[in-house]
């Protein structure tokens, strides 16, 4: 994790923006002259950029995941879920010369709806003015990290208000809910108890934020005339199956801010992304 | 390039010229706790504030303003209630705290549950019992209105209307919302020859004897969270900051409240149980409870948990208190809604 400091960073954006600008202006002109000219050029990514769609696909193990549908966990329990969201931020991507690109702080966080995919169950995210080049690594931050946290409402334009808008902030107290499962559970003895798991960083005092590093299959090419698309798969399974195994019958149908279950579900939630392809147009 | 330029000059010119205003560092006061150059208070921003602070629009029936339950004549607390109450009559569990010297802490509300200043204000404006506003819904109703279309360009350089510059604005009133000015504060800066009488004097070598290991520095708070063997309100439950964390060992914990304008912030305690500071001092010499997790520090040399106090020093601990009343702060224009 890079250190960033809000003024610095912003005029940083700010200088960047500008230099797209330039960029921009030169690139037409570049067009304008590479229009007179059949040849082919070596082609030149300096200053050129373009668009990257992250597409995000949830499922439950080898199912696609579906509202209202049961699944099976470990220990004979089962779940049926009606909302799955989850904050992703700090996406960060990086070339096979091993230089990174950061997308800009301000725009980079989003909430991830099961609500809002299309009908495929998938989730879009697009990246604008990436710059040009191949791109073999994505990484990103599950939740907001605690120097953006701990910035208050610096720097965070209207992210606040949409992540009220998506019930991902809390009501009682200052924070984000990083990942919002509910739903049911059923085992041996309950049917259809309430299913719950609204965790986030707890203040300044517990940390739950959580970095995710992904090696693309094959090589994301971004070009101002090519936008590529990372498929990534989410695994919910695994939020309940994965570096631990929880039952909810322990108190894990219901996890808020408590500091014994909620770091356990964050890092679990580390595991459960993986880049299925790249589609490079 | 003339489809750039023209881009710029499309924009409104507005100009952002503010007029940058220093946040107090009284000399007996602990450091100022807020990050300021994320947020640098200017006068334009601190006005935007303040009208956000005494605007019902903030609430879900456009008539419940910050102000309504943080009044200043009573160092914005909510005169009069033990515990507040919000939109339709709604009833909030808590009684309200005080605000003064915000700048100096880091943590906020009874139990911690705020951990920036910022943010704090997300909490009654979306809290069904209080404001039960969403903060999408204020930023539209704020941007149908003549005033905020012309302030908030006055304040931020950006000039949007979002929930970051709205809380903002917010938190630049707040900053500026120092108690420095009690007569004990002359005292113990040595200003316009103020002394303290014999029985203030007296109160204060208790207080320090007594009381200061909790109500320390001179914001009378060592800002920590501690249970202090209240009885246990069943109606209420109130486990204070155990519900920050779910940790066992916060139960009953709360926030070591600022004692500042102690005088003025009646009722007392979390969920405003005392009428009168003679009844909190009552509670320390003989009211307390062993609900299982009381701080050690309070256990008498019996068993028993408590500050023994004689009723002639509970009288001069009071006139002692009544030294951090603060009138210039309380009578502070600035701050007022007129
Ligand atoms: C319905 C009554 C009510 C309204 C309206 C209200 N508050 Fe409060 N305020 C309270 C109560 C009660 C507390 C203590 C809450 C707690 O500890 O749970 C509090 C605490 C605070 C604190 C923490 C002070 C400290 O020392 O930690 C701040 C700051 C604050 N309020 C600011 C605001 C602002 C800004 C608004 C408007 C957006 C507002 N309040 C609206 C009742 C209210
Ligand atoms: C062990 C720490 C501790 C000690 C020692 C202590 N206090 Fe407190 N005091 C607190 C806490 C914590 C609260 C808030 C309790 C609550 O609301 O649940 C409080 C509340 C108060 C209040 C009510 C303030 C308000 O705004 O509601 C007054 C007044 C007060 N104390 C005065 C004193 C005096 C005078 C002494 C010395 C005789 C003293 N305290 C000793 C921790 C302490």
């Amino acid at each position: 994790m890079e250190v960033r400091t809000t003024s610095y960073h912003l005029s940083i954006i700010f200088i960047q923006m500008k230099i797209t600008k330039i960029f921009i202006t030169l690139l037409l002109c570049a067009t304008v002259i590479s229009c007179s000219n059949d040849d082919n050029m070596v082609e030149s990514l300096v200053g050129q950029t373009g668009d990257l769609i992250v597409k995000f696909d949830n499922g439950v193990g080898d199912q696609d995941l579906i509202f209202d549908v049961s699944y099976d966990k470990s220990s004979n329990e089962s779940y049926k879920l009606t909302s799955v969201k989850y904050i992703v931020s700090n996406i960060e991507l990086t070339k096979s010369d091993g230089s990174t690109f950061m997308y800009p702080e301000i725009e980079n966080a989003f909430i991830v709806d099961e609500a809002d995919a299309n009908n495929a169950g998938e989730i879009y995210i697009t990246l604008n003015d990436v710059p040009a080049g191949d791109y073999t690594k994505i990484s990103f931050g599950v939740g907001i990290d605690q120097e953006r946290f701990q910035k208050g409402a610096d720097g965070q334009g209207n992210l606040l208000a949409e992540a009220q808008e998506k019930e991902m902030l809390w009501s009682w107290a200052t924070g984000f809910r990083f990942i919002r499962l509910d739903g049911v559970y059923s085992d041996a003895t309950v049917t259809d108890e309430a299913l719950n798991i609204h965790m986030g960083s707890v203040g300044t005092s517990l940390d739950n934020y959580r970095e995710v590093s992904l090696d693309a299959p094959n090589t994301v090419i971004v070009r101002e005339a090519s936008t590529p698309e990372v498929h990534i798969k989410a695994d919910i399974a695994k939020v309940f199956d994965g570096q631990t195994s929880v039952l909810f019958a322990d108190g894990y149908n219901q996890v808020h801010t408590d500091e014994t279950t909620t770091p356990v579900i964050a890092d679990n939630l580390m595991g459960i992304f993986m880049i299925h392809h790249v589609h490079n147009e | 390039m003339a489809i750039l330029w023209s881009c710029d000059s499309d924009s409104p010119e507005i100009s952002y010229t503010p007029t940058y205003l220093q946040v107090e560092q009284p000399a007996n006061f602990p450091e100022i706790q807020y990050n300021l150059s994320n947020n640098p208070v200017t006068q334009e921003g601190f006005d935007l504030g303040k009208a956000l602070f005494y605007d019902g629009k903030l609430s879900a029936n456009n008539s419940i303003p910050c102000a309504f339950c943080h009044e200043q004549a009573f160092a914005f607390t909510h005169h009069g209630h033990t515990l507040s109450h919000g939109v339709n009559g709604g009833i909030g569990f808590r009684n309200s705290q005080p605000m003064q010297n915000l700048a100096y802490f880091s943590e906020f509300m009874w139990d911690g549950a705020a951990s920036h200043l910022d943010l704090q204000p997300i909490i009654p404006l979306t809290s069904e019992l209080e404001m039960g506003e969403t903060l999408s819904n204020v930023v539209d109703k704020l941007k149908a209105d003549t005033y905020y279309q012309s302030q908030f360009p006055l304040a931020f350089d950006d000039g949007e209307i979002n929930s970051e510059n709205i809380l903002k604005a917010l938190s630049q009133f707040m900053l500026m919302m120092v108690s420095s000015n009690s007569k004990y504060d002359k005292y113990v800066r040595n200003e316009e020859g103020v002394t303290l009488t014999e029985v203030e004097l007296q109160g204060q070598n208790i207080f320090e004897n007594k009381c200061s290991s909790c109500h320390a520095t001179d914001l009378f708070t060592d800002q920590s969270y501690r249970n202090t063997g209240l009885p246990i309100n069943a109606k209420l439950d109130d486990t204070g900051r155990f519900k920050v964390l779910e940790n066992p060992e916060d139960l009953y914990k709360f926030k070591v409240p600022s004692l500042r304008n102690v005088e003025k912030t009646f009722p007392y305690m979390h969920d405003g149980r005392f009428a009168t500071l003679t009844a909190v001092l009552n509670f320390y010499d003989s009211g307390m409870v062993d609900n299982g997790n009381v701080d050690e520090s309070l256990k008498r040399s019996d068993g028993s948990f408590g500050i023994s106090l004689t009723e002639n020093e509970k009288v001069q601990l009071i006139a002692f208190l009544k030294t951090f009343t603060d009138n210039e702060f309380l009578n502070d224009t600035r701050f007022a809604e007129y």
